[in-house]
């Protein structure tokens, strides 16, 4: 009996491994016989894991493959006059590759078995690939419990390896699409959006609010850079096409310093290589008037820029709205610069202009007094805000106006300083017959100086003006100083956020969605081997891992639309020669502010030691000067 | 494009048939707005005729075109297809009506000193208006742009080498104060041309403008010698001042 039953048991070992030889050796004939197939699937598959592909990749090279298939096989009915047998031919071709071979031509035979081969390997190769893919992601490929976490690890590094070599080739990523969209350089992985090779935003996506977060040396200047640059370009080519307005870019840096001013340089050169004409940088080299805005946005904006207190200070402030209304009302025009409306604050100059209203007339009685109060105050405001809102300049004068704002060392002025721009730019684009311009304002670190210009009014009325806004900040609270302001931010940005490397970026994570993935279990028999059995279920997953963003590197970032997200490596655009040899200096309280030529100071000369005699060479082409003791110096 | 054939049996441009003289013309043209025929005549040490056989070659390349734009000869100016060719990054347009006085004042200061050994000699070099406003990149910005700057190279066997001259052709008068608020600002400057306000003027820097040349006309020459001497003795020293060359008025 014990006899029968080992038999029994032995008979049944060798009958599984009689199997399992049995399985093998089947499917190694099956590889050898289809061998150039199965060598294109291997590499195939390969190339796919080493470069990160997704597995459309794979499958749309197999059908790029597929009209080269029926040019031959039509070529060959052509040729046989046979049509009824062209779904043979692939097997012919095989048959012909194994005959060749057998007549000690291998390579002929590869040659005639490619066409059939390839297409055929590329699929079975992206068959492959898909399931381990799909494995993966549902947890139940690889060998240890671990897997799917090293899996998918290790497919980010060479995703991110392959989109670096992408954006390394020259030209490889063109600033403009055919289709006039902006590109911003190499997709690594996408997650519910159409995959591609380049990352492609839309212009219109431009033309709506965005936000961008990411910490100081993360790339956000360079994806800025390159936003901005694709939208100075696409606009230009619709104008040209008679389809839009010019271009005009207001960049609102509320940082300040010696590195904005860098950053103002680095703009100019690259934007002017994307067809930006001009860029003003202001204050330091051009100036904008707050005289321009009509006489009651001017009365308001003035009253604004000065701060009231609340309580008693609340009479002040009623004193001073009438003493300004009555300086700007005046009946002789409103002021063209802060010397005009700082004469005007004069009681004896008010009650003149105003000596045919009665009403005036009396007011200026009652608040004679504090005139004086208010014109030291508006003295001490003009002194402070310095000369870059003095005027001549507006927003025509150029495509793009890089306004820097000390919001780190000067906060008050900073804000100020806000408060009139915005007003500026408000009746530059509310003026009668439109802008003619399609504007993109930029605002980057606007909590710094959004203590007397909430952002959010500043977003609302730029939507209600047209204009696109573009919010920037180094990290989620730096959008906006309340929590309410930044999800409201975040939540209207319908051109997207673009999340570069930032510690907190759980909100917009949040923000971002969820989607339904497959979860798995298995049973572990021992330390590594898998049963068969296991357990499967639906569930929600954030769309954007939060864990990404946190350790994405410097230039990659995650633009985030419509419930889905592409990580893309930004391509740094090159811009022409830097003006500037080295790091430059923060301007001194007296920075070059434009002014009018006439009202110019003579700035101080650098002195130099005798200069070397050049008469001799002036005298031979121009003639002696006869004139040197006309006017005594 | 017009092609030619090459001994390989290729085709080239036409471009191949410019000569040197040819492209120094065309580069100087395009630097200096424009050029009118009398003065290309002497920039290409040719008869008249020549030199209008020379702009109707440039003018059937595409290169160039010409017409006569006020008193005087035709004006001649490139093209877009021409500042291409020559690599000159400015936008294609006759010479303003407004400036042809001043241009052709401009290009005889040049004319004049180019023509002088020395200035050959030293292999010194002219930086135009045009080359230094796109160095800005902001048409109508808060600063002065000289009407050109000569560079002395550090090499050159001159008294002057490595300095760099501003060169101002004063045809009408300004106000006393509007010039030697001028004047001032050149000798001033410690940067070049593009570079951020902070390096403009920063105090105790070299100056960029060793020297300021200003060619005038008579009715300009007494406001200039005048703004020169409010500026002080220091400064003034750094002035030159004398009549604009033969040949500058339209």
């Amino acid at each position: 009996m014990i006899r029968a039953y080992v038999t029994w048991v032995a008979l049944r070992a060798a009958g599984r491994v009689l199997r399992a030889a049995l399985k093998v050796a089947t499917a190694i004939a099956a590889v050898v016989a289809a061998t150039p197939a199965t060598v294109v699937a291997a590499y195939s598959y390969t190339i796919a894991w080493l470069l990160g592909w997704p597995p459309r990749r794979l499958y749309r090279a197999a059908a790029w493959c597929l009209p080269m298939l029926g040019v031959l096989f039509g070529a060959q009915a052509l040729r046989t006059g046979q049509w009824g047998d062209t779904w043979r031919e692939p097997f012919g071709s095989w048959r012909q590759m194994w005959r060749l071979a057998a007549r000690g031509a291998p390579l002929a035979g590869l040659a005639t078995a490619a066409p059939v081969a390839i297409p055929t390997g590329l699929l079975i190769g992206a068959l492959a690939w898909s399931y381990r893919v799909f494995s993966m992601e549902i947890g139940t490929g690889g060998l240890t419990a671990d897997a799917p976490i090293t899996f998918d690890l290790r497919q980010w590094r060479h995703q991110v390896r392959s989109a670096r070599a992408r954006i390394a080739a020259p030209g490889a990523v063109p600033l403009v699409s055919r289709r006039g969209a902006i590109a911003t350089g190499a997709v690594i992985r996408t997650v519910q959006h159409p995959g591609a090779a380049t990352a492609r935003a839309p212009y219109a996506r431009l033309r709506s609010h965005q936000v961008v977060i990411g910490t100081t040396g993360t790339g956000k200047t360079t994806l800025l850079l390159r936003l901005w640059a694709g939208f100075v370009a696409v606009t230009w080519r619709r104008f040209a096409a008679g389809s839009g307005g010019r271009p005009l870019l207001i960049v609102l840096d509320c940082k300040g310093g010696a590195d904005s001013r860098q950053v103002a340089d680095r703009v100019r050169r690259v934007l002017r290589s994307a067809g930006a004409r001009s860029t003003a940088v202001w204050p330091d080299e051009a100036s904008l008037s707050v005289w321009d805005l009509p006489a009651d946005q001017l009365v308001t904006t003035l009253l604004e820029l000065i701060e009231h207190g609340v309580g008693g200070a609340a009479y002040y402030a009623d004193v001073m709205d009438a003493v300004v209304s009555m300086a700007i009302m005046a009946p002789c025009g409103p002021p063209a610069s802060s010397a005009d409306f700082l004469s005007r604050l004069d009681a004896d100059w008010l009650a003149l202009a105003h000596a045919s209203d009665p009403a005036a007339r009396n007011a200026m009685r009652w608040s004679a007094k504090q005139v004086a109060d208010v014109a030291l105050r508006f003295r001490a405001l003009f002194r402070r805000l310095g000369t870059g809102l003095d005027g001549p300049g507006s927003f025509d004068d150029a495509d793009v106006w890089y306004c820097i704002l000390e919001g780190t060392a000067e906060t008050a002025v900073a804000e100020a300083q806000a408060k009139a721009l915005v007003e500026i730019l408000a009746a530059y684009a509310a003026r009668p017959g439109g802008s003619g311009a399609e504007i993109l304002l930029a605002v980057d670190e606007f909590s710094a100086v959004s203590r007397r210009v909430p952002i959010w009014h500043l977003y609302e009325r730029a939507r209600s003006l047209g204009l696109a806004v573009q919010v920037s900040a180094q990290s989620w609270h730096g959008l906006a100083e309340r929590n309410d302001d930044r999800y409201r931010i975040a939540a209207t940005a319908d051109g997207g956020i673009w999340l570069l490397r930032t510690p907190f970026p759980d909100p917009i994570s949040e923000l971002a969605g969820s989607r339904r993935m497959v979860d798995t279990t298995r049973k572990l028999l021992g330390w590594w081997l898998w049963r068969g059995d296991g357990y499967a279920r639906a569930h929600y997953t954030q769309v954007v891992d939060p864990d990404i963003v946190r350790s994405l590197d410097v230039g990659q970032a995650a633009y985030i639309y419509r419930g889905g997200v592409t990580y893309v490596q930004v391509k740094r655009l090159v811009a022409g020669l830097s003006a500037i040899p080295g790091r430059i200096l923060a301007p001194t309280q007296g920075a070059p502010q434009a002014v009018a030529p006439s009202r110019r100071p003579l700035p101080a000369a650098p002195q130099l030691e005798r200069l070397p005699d050049a008469s001799q060479l002036l005298d031979d082409v121009f003639g002696a000067e006869q004139h040197r003791g006309e006017v005594s110096g | 494009m017009t092609t030619s054939a090459t001994p390989s049996g290729g085709t080239a441009p036409a471009a191949t048939w410019l000569t040197q003289r040819d492209i120094d013309g065309l580069v100087f043209t395009g630097e200096m707005y424009g050029i009118q025929l009398d003065q290309l005549t002497t920039l290409l040490t040719a008869t008249e005729e020549r030199a209008r056989a020379v702009s109707a070659r440039w003018r059937a390349h595409g290169y160039a075109d010409t017409a006569r734009l006020g008193p005087g000869k035709a004006w001649l100016w490139l093209t877009r297809m021409g500042l291409a060719a020559c690599g000159l990054p400015y936008s294609a347009a006759p010479p303003a009506l407004s400036r042809l006085a001043h241009i052709r004042a401009v290009t005889a200061v040049r004319l004049a000193l180019e023509s002088s050994g020395v200035y050959r000699t030293a292999a010194a070099t002219w930086r135009s208006e045009r080359r230094l406003r796109a160095c800005t990149g902001r048409p109508g910005a808060a600063v002065h742009i000289p009407d050109g700057e000569v560079h002395w190279p550090d090499s050159a066997d001159v008294p002057y080498a490595g300095e760099c001259w501003a060169i101002e052709a004063e045809l009408t008068a300004k106000t006393v104060r509007r010039t030697a608020s001028i004047m001032a600002e050149l000798l001033a400057r410690t940067g070049d041309y593009g570079c951020p306000a902070t390096q403009r003027a920063v105090p105790g820097a070299s100056p960029w403008h060793a020297r300021a040349l200003y060619l005038c006309s008579p009715a300009a020459r007494h406001t200039v010698v005048r703004a020169r001497g409010e500026l002080g003795a220091a400064l003034a020293a750094r002035i030159e001042v004398r009549d604009l060359p033969p040949g500058a008025r339209m």
